[in-house]
Formats: C-alpha cells, sequence, structure tokens
C-alpha cells in the first residue's frame, strides 16, 4: 500500500503543497518546526481521522491562512493498494458557526468523492507509526494502551471499530444516567437498554483485544529475542477491567498475571459475564454515578522475564520492548490485511544505536512506502541514502534534494 | 459593536445571530437587507412570528403543533385511531404524512431518551401515551423513533411501558440509514421501512 499524491491546504506550517509520493524510503530532513513532522501526521491523520500529537483538530489548521473566509483545513490523498484499485481520501475540517453554541468545527470525510463516516474511513489506508512518545506505551497510563489497542484493531477490524464506536457512546449515557439515578431523576429500570447495549458491544472489545495481544506476543516475542541478544522473554499480559472467565471467583488477585491468551473467548461467553458483574456492582455504581467495570478500564503490561518493565524496566529495555511490539504490530497488520501498511518513522532513527538501527531498516525493507523524518541524514549508511528519495522542508515547502537512484 | 450602528439595528443583528446555522455575518447581511426591504414585507415578518407562538399549541390528543385542538388529524374521522405512529418530532408526522400510505394517528413524544442531555422519560410524552392507549382503543404502537441509539433506547423503553396494556407494539424495519433523522429519509425508503415493521 502506498500514498500515490498528497494535497495539503492550510494544514500546520503547509498553506498549500501538491506533491506526488514514490515507492520505497522517503527521507525527509531539514531543521524543527520547518513541516517536516506535519507531513507524517497528515497521512497518519487520513488514515486514523486522529493526530498522533493533538486531540484538538484545531490545531491542525493553519489560522494564518485567508483571512477573508471561514478557517478551514484540507487534506487529501490518493492511496493505491495491490489488491484495490486507487482511493481517493479527503477531509475538509472547516470552522463553522453554530448559533448559540459557539463556534465549531466541521470535519468532512470524503472518499471517492462520497461523504463517508469516521468508521467507513478507517481502514482504508493503513499506517503503523513509530515515535519517540512511543515510551509511553510502556510508561505512561493506561489510556495510552488502550488507545494503541483501538488504533491498531480499528484499522483492521471493521466490527471492532463499530462496537468501539457504539461502546464509547453508551458509557457516556450510562454514566450520565447513573449520576441521573444518583440525583433520584431517573430510575434503575431505565438501565436496561444501556446496559444491553455495553454488555454487547464491550465484549466485542475484549474478544479483539485477546486476540490481538495473541497474535503480537508471538511476534513481539521473537523479534524482542533478536535485538536483545538472548533468551529472555517478553509477554504481553492483558488484564481485562472484569475477568471474562467462568471461574467467578471475583477480584482479580495480584498473582494472577492476567487472562489466557491462549484460551480465545467468544464474545457471547464475554458479554455474559459481563453482565452477571454488572450486576454484582450496580449499587457501587448508582453510589458513584459511574460505571466500574468493562473494557474502559483494561489494562495492558508488558513483562520482560516475568517483571512488569512499566514499573521495573530501565530506559533501554523500555526501548526495547517498545520497539518489538511496534515491528510486531507492524508485520501482524501486514498479515491481517494482506499487504504493508505505510511506515512513518518519525525521529526514531537517531535515538538507536547503529546495530538497532540495521535491524529496523531491514525489517522493514519490503514495505512499499516509508517515510521517515530526521535532523541528521548523515546517521543513515551510504547504501540507504543511495535508494531513498531526499527531500529537505524548508517553512512548509519541499525542495528535493535527490530522487532515489534506483 | 461601534456607536455608530443604531441600537435597534444592533439587536436585530444579535437576534439573528442566535438562530442555528446563522453567523454574525448572515446576521449582518438579513438585517440590512429588511433595513431596505418595503414595510409590508417586514410587518407580515414579524406577524408571522407573533403567530408562530401566540396561535400554536400542542394536540391535547397527540401532542403534534397545532392551531386548533384537537389537531386536523385526531380531529378526522376518517383516520383510522386503532393505529398509533409514535415519532420524536412534529416534523416526523410530516415525514410519514409524505409516503401517503398511512391513515391512523399519531404520537408526538417531542425528543428521545438521553440521559447526556438530561432528557429521561418522564421528560417525553410517554405517560400521555400509555394512558391513551389505555382508554382510546388502540389496538397498534407503531414506534417510528430514529434509527440512532437514542431512538432505540426511547424504543426499548416504550415497548417495555406498553406491554402491560397488551397493546401490539411494532418497530419501524430497518434499512432506514443509521444516525439519519427521518425527516430528511426520502418517502420510498420510510415507505418500505413502515411496510416492513416488526413486534418489539
Ligand atoms: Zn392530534
Amino acid at each position: 500500500m502506498r500514498i500515490e499524491h498528497l494535497s495539503l491546504q492550510n494544514f500546520r506550517n503547509y498553506a498549500r503543497l501538491e506533491i506526488s509520493l514514490p515507492e520505497g524510503p522517503i527521507l525527509l530532513h531539514g531543521a524543527n518546526a520547518q513541516g517536516k513532522t506535519s507531513l507524517l501526521e497528515a497521512i497518519y491523520y487520513l488514515a486514523t481521522s486522529r493526530s498522533p500529537y493533538t486531540t484538538s483538530d484545531r490545531q491542525l489548521i493553519n489560522w494564518n491562512a485567508d483571512q477573508d473566509l471561514l478557517p478551514f483545513a484540507k487534506i487529501g490523498a490518493e492511496v493505491v493498494t495491490t489488491s484495490r484499485a486507487l482511493n481517493r481520501i479527503e477531509i475538509t475540517l472547516t470552522e463553522a458557526n453554530g448559533g448559540l453554541n459557539g463556534a465549531r468545527l466541521n470535519k468532512e470525510i470524503r472518499v471517492n468523492g462520497v461523504s463517508r463516516r469516521v468508521m467507513d474511513l478507517i481502514g482504508q489506508i493503513n499506517v503503523v507509526m513509530f515515535l519517540p512518545q512511543d515510551m509511553a506505551l510502556i510508561e505512561g497510563a493506561p489510556a495510552e494502551r488502550r488507545r494503541y489497542m483501538n488504533v491498531t484493531l480499528c484499522q483492521t477490524d471493521a466490527e471492532y471499530c463499530q462496537a468501539l464506536a457504539t461502546f464509547d457512546k453508551v458509557l457516556t449515557q450510562r454514566n450520565a444516567l447513573l449520576r441521573r439515578i444518583a440525583d433520584s431523576d431517573g430510575s434503575p429500570d431505565e438501565l436496561a437498554f444501556w446496559d444491553d447495549q455495553l454488555t454487547e458491544s464491550g465484549a466485542v472489545l475484549v474478544a479483539g483485544r485477546q486476540r490481538l495481544l495473541r497474535e503480537l506476543e508471538v511476534k513481539a516475542r521473537q523479534i524482542h529475542r533478536d535485538l536483545s541478544g538472548n533468551e529472555e522473554d517478553l509477554e504481553l499480559c492483558y488484564q481485562p477491567g472484569f475477568m471474562p472467565t467462568a471461574n467467578n471467583t471475583g477480584q482479580l488477585s495480584f498473582d494472577v498475571l492476567g487472562l489466557d491468551l491462549n484460551r480465545q473467548l467468544d464474545a457471547g461467553a464475554i458479554a455474559g459475564q459481563f453482565r452477571e458483574r454488572l450486576g454484582e456492582t450496580v449499587g457501587e455504581e448508582i453510589a458513584r454515578g459511574m460505571t466500574l467495570i468493562g473494557p474502559q478500564r483494561d489494562e495492558l503490561r508488558l513483562l520482560f522475564n516475568g517483571h512488569d518493565l512499566g514499573l521495573y524496566g530501565s530506559r533501554g529495555q523500555t526501548r526495547t520492548a517498545v520497539m518489538a511490539l511496534k515491528l510486531a504490530e507492524l508485520e501482524w497488520m501486514r498479515d491481517v490485511v494482506g499487504e504493508w501498511p505505510i511506515l512513518l518513522l518519525d525521529e526514531v532513527i537517531a535515538e538507536l544505536d547503529a546495530a538497532r538501527r540495521a535491524y529496523l531498516l531491514d525489517r522493514i525493507d519490503g514495505a512499499n512506502q516509508v517515510l521517515l523524518t530526521t535532523t541528521e541524514p548523515e546517521i543513515f549508511t551510504a547504501e540507504f541514502l543511495q535508494r531513498a528519495t531526499r527531500w529537505e522542508v524548508r517553512q512548509g515547502q519541499i525542495v528535493t534534494v535527490s530522487p532515489a537512484s534506483s | 459593536m461601534s456607536k455608530a450602528v443604531p441600537q435597534s439595528v444592533t439587536q436585530l443583528i444579535e437576534a439573528f445571530s442566535r438562530l442555528p446555522g446563522v453567523g454574525p455575518k448572515t446576521a449582518s447581511r438579513l438585517t440590512y437587507y429588511l433595513l431596505r426591504a418595503p414595510d409590508e414585507m417586514t410587518q407580515t415578518l414579524a406577524a408571522a412570528l407573533v403567530d408562530l407562538k401566540t396561535k400554536t399549541r400542542y394536540c391535547s390528543v397527540c401532542f403534534n403543533i397545532t392551531e386548533d385542538d384537537p389537531c386536523p388529524i385526531c380531529a378526522d374521522s376518517g383516520r383510522d385511531a386503532t393505529q398509533v405512529v409514535v415519532v420524536e418530532e412534529p416534523l416526523d408526522v410530516l415525514a410519514v404524512e409524505r409516503t401517503g400510505a398511512y391513515q391512523g394517528r399519531y404520537h408526538v413524544l417531542h425528543g428521545a431518551i438521553s440521559p447526556v442531555e438530561g432528557i429521561g422519560p418522564e421528560d417525553l410524552k410517554i405517560r400521555e401515551l400509555v394512558e391513551r392507549v389505555q382508554k382510546e382503543g388502540v389496538l397498534e404502537v407503531i414506534v417510528a423513533t430514529n434509527p440512532g441509539m437514542e431512538g432505540d433506547a426511547t424504543a426499548m423503553y416504550l415497548q417495555r411501558q406498553l406491554a402491560p396494556t397488551g397493546v401490539k407494539t411494532t418497530r419501524l424495519a430497518r434499512g432506514l440509514p443509521t444516525g439519519g433523522d427521518l425527516e430528511y429519509v426520502d418517502s420510498i425508503t420510510l415507505l418500505r421501512a413502515l411496510q416492513g415493521r416488526h413486534e418489539i
């Protein structure tokens, strides 16, 4: 899979950019804050409808642009896959007046000219992104790891993506209803509908995450062995927000390391357990005005020789584990989709020693398209620079330094 | 706004700006347009605005917006009083009427259950519907709430409230675009959904 053409209008520091992207590695270099990263961000945004750097879409708009018009940004790409024909994908962000509600940002998604929902967009472009901030996958809050699982699964599994949208919406409604019940504005018999929806969609999330982690673990473990040069084991430990196995012992004790990834549960069985646990907790949920169990509280731990890397891992061990996880994700996505996703590497190469750098570049050698940013192109080997297309990014403009000499 | 603009002008601009979908630019344009328009036009508009609130009320039977109580549909003895289509908004009544295929009556809930927006069953005309079913010999309630999560929540709640009355309760068939509003659905799609309704 690769992007053939990218158009940006008022996106970050690009007032206007029309550029054709070649196959193979594209090395973007230049000083900081010139727009290298924004180019990767634009591609990631087209794939997932989210920025990896900000939760506010408003920040993506170049506000210095045309003062006469309402602020807007447009991001578009032509994507070619090996199996499917060329697809045109376009997202337009427009600042709109919402009357009483004040300013509002409209997001319009078009696939081949037809207006689509976010859910229909995701999966059109498959990307895997490597960022220095990926360290947060191990060191950060549990929400980071749930987001990681969601973004990965949504790109490949439409049912998961649909269930996630439903789950998020139901959770918000159910929490609001629990608060209303606590304030005596509502009654517990109004919960039935939301409980049905919550347990059904939540079960799809748990089943999807269990499957993903089982498959990722196999790949990540092998890559981790290659990287660390020994037989020590990396484990992915999935701790669901409620225990979906029917042992009914209640609490997850400290010596239980999580759900057995090799015994895949089906969504129906999980939903039943979820519902039962929900029934046991509803009194406390009303008292606290929020949903207390479910996949919104799932946790994923990375274990190295049985030790929790988030708690005991050194910087170096953490970095190695993150790299193993990301490479495993890349190969997993390639296997599931049936072709290489587009790879986006933002400044990660510089952090690696020469051996790791070589390993990484070798491992991604088969990808159709790889975009890398760097401030120091000299760290790459002459051989790599030879086959890469080199672009210098200067104040939202791209200057071709050298095309790939293949 | 600058002192160069008279108060009566700013007042109208601000009033227009509060309407959904109208920004300050459009509000100004409308205001200056009306300023130059013939007196007759502004007077007709002003009168229409006053009538809108003074002459309309809810129909005491179906809670649709009406000038006469009961509304023309509830007053029409030619319409089947044993069938009631339940909708979220008055505009949805128009949408079903446009199919030309429905000869029963309506019940307007004035919204859908949405705890986030602070709308619970008691904020909707649900109790009134149950009373109506008990008193007026209704044989079938056709739930035509919007095909989305809030519409589904409302439909399920209605079904549970209506179950003890023994009335047949059906729901519009799927095939309606999810997330869409009934008022924007074309007549053919809606007609099919109406024909394919099922018991809930
Ligand atoms: Zn009426």
